[in-house]
């Protein structure tokens, strides 16, 4: 499992993620997502990558997984948004995690291992 | 290209046909493990990926009058607000247009909204991408 358990205190709700080219490529399967920058590493460079990189709806997608553990459940989720800030490649281990940051609305942040946000202006709101 | 050259509008206000896609089983449950959500706790929120912005977006990318290049295609901002979320099984119909498409120094910037409804019209999801193409 790429997963690792998540944790929760009173304050933040995290999860860790390393991304491997299988998860990215079951995530292209399962979304219909098949653009070859993020199955073919030959295609990717051929575009100016350094090599296959995952979906920004994958990030987005744990992000939310993230949001919906810290606001309650997924069905109280009723806004989210983000910035595809930054590429993030297989073996990059990316940290995702949210803060209530008033009643109905949780900050959101997604940062690599050395420490760049992937994934910026991160907002979730949930039913109050 | 337009006279205005660097504000060309390009295909802002174009919408495209209607788009039905069935919730199937099996399809939320390989999306759900592929982002680590529990695959027995309904529709994931972001497979409206799939069923709002996937099924729409489609339509775009084929479009040859909006001329979209896939190779330098980026997808740079997103954002999901639910009415509510769709249960497994169910039929929901998205409607997907462009509300905006920008070009300045080489850049293409393509805002692409799709409203989602339900069997009986009634909203459900709204999506709203920031698409950048490269030249």
């Amino acid at each position: 499992m790429p997963f690792a358990s998540p944790f929760c205190d009173s304050l933040m709700t995290s999860r860790e993620v390393t991304f491997a080219r299988d998860q990215i490529a079951a995530y292209a399967k399962a979304s219909g997502d098949l653009n070859p920058i993020h199955l073919d590493d030959a295609f990717a460079r051929s575009v100016g990558l350094p090599g296959v990189i995952a979906h920004g709806m994958l990030q987005m997608g744990i992000l939310a997984v993230v949001a919906a553990e810290a606001g309650g459940g997924p069905d109280r989720l009723r806004r989210l948004s983000c910035r595809f800030a930054g590429m993030v490649q297989p073996g990059d281990t990316v940290t995702f995690s949210a803060e209530a940051s008033a009643p109905a609305r949780l900050d959101l942040r997604a940062v690599n291992q050395r420490g760049d946000a992937v994934l910026t202006k991160a907002v979730a709101e949930v039913e109050a | 290209m337009s006279p205005a050259g660097e504000l060309a509008a390009g295909v802002a206000g174009r919408t495209y046909p209607p788009v039905t896609f069935v919730i199937e089983p099996e399809r939320v449950s390989s999306f759900a493990r592929a982002i680590g959500a529990d695959p027995s706790a309904g529709v994931p929120p972001t497979f409206a990926a799939v069923y709002s912005l996937g099924t729409t977006a489609a339509q775009l990318f084929s479009d040859p009058e909006a001329a979209i290049d896939f190779a330098k295609l980026l997808h740079a901002e997103q954002e999901f607000s639910w009415d509510r979320h769709p249960k497994v099984g169910e039929t929901v119909t998205s409607r997907g247009g462009v509300t905006a498409d920008v070009s300045r120094r080489g850049i293409r910037m393509v805002t692409f909204e799709t409203e989602t409804t339900d069997g009986s019209g009634a909203a459900v999801c709204h999506s709203r991408a920031l698409f950048v193409i490269r030249s």
